[in-house]
């Protein structure tokens, strides 16, 4: 019986698995840092609604402001979608036939709810209050971005713990009077002076909590 | 020199090591230092808890695991599941969403109804608060803080059923149109009712209205926690009927005989909160202090007895006779034949006698302020004896009262009913609610005489053995006390509304209706909805209408309390003294030397209504700490005597029956007889967590004894594994090879008391109790300087009772996930907060007294369980908050190795996606185990399934496996209060408000225990607040900290138990204080080094 060669072709395994051995990990950590983080996973999320409603509309051309339909954002720690009845406040008078409108009519008649699709989503296990973030001179903006510009809303920034903790670490950039806090196109960081926004932070003592029982119990 | 850690002996063990014999043992293995509970002190949960059980479930174990961990990478892909927001079409008036609103209503247990504010959140209600409206109702119990999860309970009955098979009310109603035509006719001839005991003036308006209607009609009641002694003790006593209702809160003496006041389900948390009255140590001069004193004499230990200054363990029949031997030496006549009994020699010993001569001298200097109340199950004679020595002192009229009682006992009236069936005169049976054929005494033999009527209405909340028996017609599913409108009548008699707070969560069809609405149907009332028969017995007993009407309804539904509607004492005529003679007379012939069984009314399932929930049957009993069963209770001297060991099966034989049951020993119980909680010991049909949870005793009781019964135990052989928690947890700083006559004999104990003499003496004692060597740390100490709140909670040892409201209230409030029995028998058990109970002495066979002590997570500010987490899931945070972070945990379950008091808590499983059964094997996991069954589907299928999580509370993480967890100090709670603090005070203008800072007022954070507790002896707030409560009581010479040799500066603080006790209570009574130990100086820095 005559003895096994190996082929030529096997001198080129060993340099495959030691490149491979190299470059594989740095790729897989790169693919896993990238691909899952907040930022690939959550920014732009942009799902279809139920009903066509456009805050570029409502929010950006016609000027309604924020808390005419998000009530509890000064009081609770939801916002809270409007019931279809706010809708119905002006659309009985404003457009009623409109196509677009049907489901809202539907909910309003029936009783049953409007299924919107929730976009902003935090873990069970993370804790946030509009309240205590509006009522201290952050503006929906900060999070939420340009929401009268947006023809379908989207989520604009990642939500993710380390975004958190860069205001949290951070917040005089993002101070604003609580006149301006539902006007988005106020830009703290530039209609404002440095000594205007401290003065801010002096007079509601911001000092935000890094503790993780801010925000987790 | 006496210490008070090592008692006097000590006992060499088999590793040839010498262990102490500690004052203060959990149970006998603790006591007697075995290598078993060596082990379990030693390590961080008992054998079996982090261990798979055989090889077979393991391999399964592994496959689901590798499983789980493929499906885990693919559901990774993706964004989290899609999730929808629903808003109202309509809104709804004064509703925010995420904001909880609270409901005046009220919640009955066994006839009596207790106001409660009821917390809403976002229409699903989720936790009861005792509500303070009638001054006594600020605490509540075990029960009801459970009632609300029965309103979610999968096991509910769902379905009318006619004649065992699914029917609706539509057909139901239809039955009535013929019910209502037929006995119209005839006037009721042949018709009868019987309620389970629950009344209010709506109940009462439809009773009246109903036999109006059918005049001849039979209207009864059974609760079978009712006791009919009571009843015929006032006959006999005043010739008419009577319910004694003592004030303990006036009392400087009280006599308790045989009655679990403190851990009456129904009555308990009055009770409580009066005796608590007079135990706070809080007089600013230490020598003026003065506390109330209490004797107890009862068979088994309940939470009254191990409350006791002074107590007799007596069986039941003698606590007869001794009542008797105190009305003698009071002077009271006609209780010869009991106090001349051959018993009376019996009963006393030289230690007994002593206490007993101090018990009539403190009765007799008390007078009028003095109180002797006597228990549900002791006979006639007894509660005759109470009311003639409560007349001999003068305490009518200021310690106890009398109210007007009902004219028969339930006893009486179930065996006129039983005869009545018997006798063929009953031709249609309506029960509203109750369970009688389970639960009535055996010699009315109540299941049998059912099926001679024709027609068997049961109405109740759950389909149970009397729904399933076969001589049921119609079963008609009862709505919760949460579903409908009703009333009732507190302790006081106030009336109590109860509105509802969400709809019937069940088919509409099938019926939702609540007794009221039931009898309105029968009686083709006008009036159908609870609503609209509610307002109109309420305009009725007020006599207003329109608009006066209007604003005094809302008022009271403000309120949770009607006003000015509490009973008036009535004048309690003389106590007969033929009478007392003539039935001390024929009690003196039932009493004798046999063994005899006592029933209990057991704080948990309390006759069985409340067996199905799963937060009572894992709370640990008060006494025996027994989770999931009752048991035979007896004097470990008895169990030796009859040759039986815990655990082991006996049939327990009475004239009228026998059952089997297990034994358990108790140390305190009296000898020579046992006892047994009602309840138990039902099979399927009782849901699945009650199904088989311990043994049935209601076949030994018949009508003639309610309370006991003479019997026999004979040892069956087999024995019976009981998941206890006596051991588990145990908190000491003992180490077995450091010899302990050294260092350790001089370590502080973990229970510290005195008696109120020696606290007048040195008001200081708890500091001296042991030695505290110098406090350095092993690690860098957090620094919590600088912070704008200290958090801080005090522990009252003098006023807890261990009654464990705290424990169900804590699991409501924080998402605690019921284990299982299975579970707990392996030291899993999830509690925040558990309550330690001891006995104290050297023997087991007659402890000196009790102890109990709340444990929770004390908040070290020197946290061991900090130092040892590898991912910083357990920091401190700026409060001085020792907090969990879920998120961050990886479940190394170190923090818990570390944790030198054993708080923390694992979740070995998914506890809240599983069923909390009582399956047998480890593995053995309901189908749907790794199922998440509220995300199966959307919406979800099988509502019934998803009914428990809707009691959740939306504002605490619900944990999943592998993390740790445990008391957060109710930290939902201080952030929404700090939140909505912070925002009002930004809103009226931050610093230009006037105010300078925002701040939250002392008593706005309540924890969730602190608010459940009866006696409101745990104290939350802030220590940065000198004024507050709490700052106080921590400066109280009092205060302690538990295992302050280990320097982890607590944040929880004891307040040493202060007692009174008629003999001994001098200067010194076990407790070492100035022995030349030296001092801990703790509280003194400046002497640390110097020491």
């Amino acid at each position: 019986m005559s003895r096994f060669l190996f082929p030529r072709w096997s001198n080129l395994v060993l340099p495959t698995i030691i490149l491979a051995g190299a470059t594989v990990p740095i790729y897989a950590i790169f693919f896993v840092a990238y691909g899952f983080s907040p930022k690939t996973l959550e920014v732009g999320y942009q799902p279809q609604q139920p009903v066509p409603f456009s805050h570029a509309l409502h929010a950006g051309e016609l000027g309604m402001d924020c808390r005419y339909c998000h009530t509890s954002v000064e009081k609770a720690a939801h916002a809270s979608v409007p019931p279809t009845q706010t809708c119905m406040n002006c659309h009985t008078q404003i457009r009623p036939e409109s196509p677009k409108l049907a489901k809202v009519k539907e909910s309003y008649t029936t009783g049953l709810p409007v299924e919107w699709t929730r976009i902003h989503k935090l873990p069970d296990f993370a804790y946030f209050d509009h309240s205590a973030h509006v009522n201290r001179g952050i503006g929906c903006v900060s999070c939420h971005g340009r929401i009268d510009k947006m023809e379908v809303v989207y989520q604009k920034s990642p939500l993710s713990m380390g975004w958190c903790l860069d205001c949290h670490r951070n917040p005089d950039v993002n101070l604003r009077p609580l006149d301006k806090i539902t006007n988005l196109s106020f830009d703290s960081a530039t209609d404002l002076t440095e000594t205007e926004r401290l003065d801010l932070k002096k007079k509601y003592h911001i000092s935000p909590s890094e503790d993780c029982s801010t925000c987790h119990r | 020199m006496h210490d008070s850690r090592t008692g006097c002996d000590t006992t060499t063990t088999d590793a040839g090591m010498k262990f102490a014999r500690a004052e203060y043992w959990r149970s006998e293995e603790d006591l007697e230092k075995t290598p078993e509970f060596r082990e379990l002190m030693a390590r961080e949960f008992g054998p079996n808890a982090q261990e798979l059980a055989n090889g077979d479930e393991r391999r399964t174990f592994i496959k689901l695991m590798g499983a789980g961990l493929a499906l885990a990478g693919l559901a990774a892909c993706r964004r989290w599941p899609e999730s929808k927001i629903v808003a109202f079409s309509q809104a709804q008036a004064g509703r925010t969403p995420g904001i909880p609103v609270g409901f005046a209503t009220s919640v009955d247990v066994l006839g009596v109804s207790w106001p409660v504010i009821a917390k809403s959140y976002d229409g699903r209600p989720i936790k009861f608060e005792g509500n303070p409206t009638l001054g006594f109702s600020k605490g509540s119990n075990a029960i009801i803080q459970s009632r609300v999860l029965e309103l979610y309970d999968p096991d509910r009955s769902r379905t009318v059923h006619r004649k065992g098979q699914p029917s609706d009310w539509a057909s139901f109603a239809t039955w009535a149109g013929e019910f209502n035509t037929k006995f119209k006719a005839n006037g009721g001839a042949g018709l009868a009712v019987l309620t389970d005991g629950t009344s209010g003036p709506t109940l009462d308006d439809m009773k009246s209205r109903f036999l109006a209607l059918y005049p001849k009609a039979w209207w009864g009641s059974w609760n079978a926690m009712a006791s009919d002694a009571v009843v015929d003790g006032a006959k006999a006593a005043f010739g008419r009927s009577a319910v004694a209702m003592p004030f303990l809160g006036k009392a400087k003496v009280a006599l308790v005989l045989d009655a679990d006041l403190l851990g009456c389900p129904a009555t308990g948390v009055f009770h409580s909160a009066e005796w608590a009255k007079n135990r706070r140590v809080e007089a600013a001069d230490a020598s003026k202090q003065e506390l109330s004193r209490m004797y107890v004499a009862e068979p088994s230990v309940t939470v009254t007895g191990m409350s006791a200054d002074e107590r007799f363990a007596l069986r039941r029949s003698d606590v007869a006779v001794f009542a008797a031997l105190v009305a003698k030496e009071l002077g009271v006549g006609g209780v010869d034949a009991l106090a001349g009994n051959a018993r009376a020699g019996a009963i006393f010993n030289d230690k007994t006698k002593e206490v007993f001569a101090a018990l009539v001298a403190d009765l007799k200097a008390a007078g009028r302020d003095a109180v002797v109340v006597a228990g549900p199950m002791q006979d006639a004679a007894t509660h005759a004896i109470a009311a003639a020595i409560n007349e001999k002192l003068g305490a009518v009229g200021n310690t106890v009262a009398y109210f007007d009682g009902p004219a028969s006992g339930h006893g009486a009236q179930i065996k006129q009913l039983g005869e009545a069936l018997a006798s063929g005169a009953i031709d249609t049976l309506v029960i509203l609610g109750g369970n009688p054929a389970y639960d009535a005494p055996a010699d009315v033999d109540f299941a049998a005489k059912m099926t001679k009527a024709s027609e068997v209405v049961h109405f109740s909340f759950y389909a149970n053995e009397t729904s399933k028996s076969s001589a049921c017609t119609w079963h008609v599913p009862s709505a919760h006390s949460l579903e409908s409108w009703s009333d009732g009548r507190a302790i006081d008699g106030t009336i109590v509304p109860q509105q509802p707070l969400i709809l019937p969560i069940m088919d509409s069809a099938q019926g939702g209706r609540n007794a009221i609405e039931l009898l309105a149907t029968l009686t083709g009332d006008e009036a159908t909805s609870s609503y609209e028969i509610v307002r109109r017995a309420h305009m009725k007993v007020s006599g207003l209408s329109g608009t006066a009407f209007e604003a005094w309804w809302r008022g009271n539904l403000d309120r949770g309390a009607v006003e000015g509607t509490a009973w008036k004492a009535m004048q309690a005529p003389a106590v007969n003294a033929g009478a007392l003679t003539e039935l001390c007379g024929k009690a003196a012939a039932g009493v004798g030397g046999e063994f005899e069984v006592g029933f209990q009314i057991d704080g948990k399932v309390a006759g069985g209504h409340f067996a199905n929930l799963g937060w009572l049957q894992e709370m640990p009993d008060p006494a025996t700490k027994i989770t999931w069963d009752n048991a035979l209770l007896m004097a470990p001297a008895t169990a030796r005597k009859l040759g039986l060991a815990k655990g082991d099966m006996v049939k327990v034989s009475a004239g009228s029956g026998s059952v089997d049951a297990a034994v358990w020993a108790l140390p305190g119980h009296a000898e020579d007889c046992a006892t047994i909680a009602l309840g138990y010991g039902r099979g399927e049909v009782a849901g699945r967590i009650a199904a088989n949870a311990g043994f049935n005793a209601y076949p030994l009781r018949s009508s003639a004894s309610l309370g006991g019964v003479k019997s026999t135990v004979a040892k069956t052989g087999g024995t019976y594994a009981f998941a206890h928690t006596q051991d588990h947890g145990v908190a000491d700083a003992l180490i077995g090879n450091v010899p302990t006559d050294g260092v350790q004999a001089r370590l502080p104990v973990l229970v510290r008391e005195t008696h109120l003499a020696n606290y007048q003496a040195h008001p200081d004692f708890a500091r001296h109790v042991g030695h505290v060597a110098h406090r350095l740390s092993l690690w860098e100490e957090s620094n919590l300087e600088g912070a704008k709140y200290r958090w801080a909670m005090t522990i009252d040892l003098s006023t807890c009772t261990g009654c464990s409201a705290c424990v169900v209230a804590c699991q409501a409030e924080n998402n605690v996930p019921i284990v299982g029995k299975a579970m707990v028998a392996r030291g899993r058990e999830m509690h925040w907060i558990r309550v330690d109970r001891y006995f104290r002495g050297e023997n087991v066979d007659s402890p000196k007294g009790f102890a109990v002590q709340p444990m929770t997570c004390l908040h070290c500010e020197n946290a061991p369980c900090e130092q040892v987490c590898p991912v910083a899931a357990t920091v401190h945070d700026e409060q001085g908050i020792n907090v969990m972070v879920y998120n961050r945990c990886i479940g190394t379950r170190y923090c818990s190795n570390n944790c030198p008091y054993k708080v923390r808590r694992f979740n070995f499983f998914d506890y809240h996606k599983r069923e909390p059964g009582r399956e047998e094997g480890f593995l053995k996991v309901q189908p749907d185990y790794y199922k998440d069954i509220a995300e199966t589907s959307y919406p979800i299928d099988n509502p019934a399934d998803a009914f428990p999580r809707m009691q959740f509370n939306p504002e605490v993480t619900v944990r999943s496996r592998g993390v740790m967890e445990k008391c957060s100090f109710c930290m939902q709670r201080i952030q929404e209060a700090k939140i909505r603090a912070k925002n009002a005070w930004a809103k009226a203008g931050g610093v230009d408000s006037g105010q300078g800072t925002w701040s939250i007022p002392d008593g706005a954070v309540v924890t969730a225990c602190q608010q459940a507790c009866p006696t409101q002896a745990i104290v939350f707030g802030d220590l940065n607040d000198p004024k507050s409560r709490v700052a106080q009581l921590v400066k109280s010479k009092l205060s302690y900290e538990l295992l302050e040799e280990l320097n982890t500066k607590p944040r929880v603080k004891y307040l040493a138990r202060v007692k009174n006790p008629g003999v001994g209570n001098t200067h010194d009574c076990g407790h070492d204080h100035g022995d030349g130990h030296g001092h801990d100086h703790s509280n003194d820095k400046s002497h640390d080094h110097a020491h």
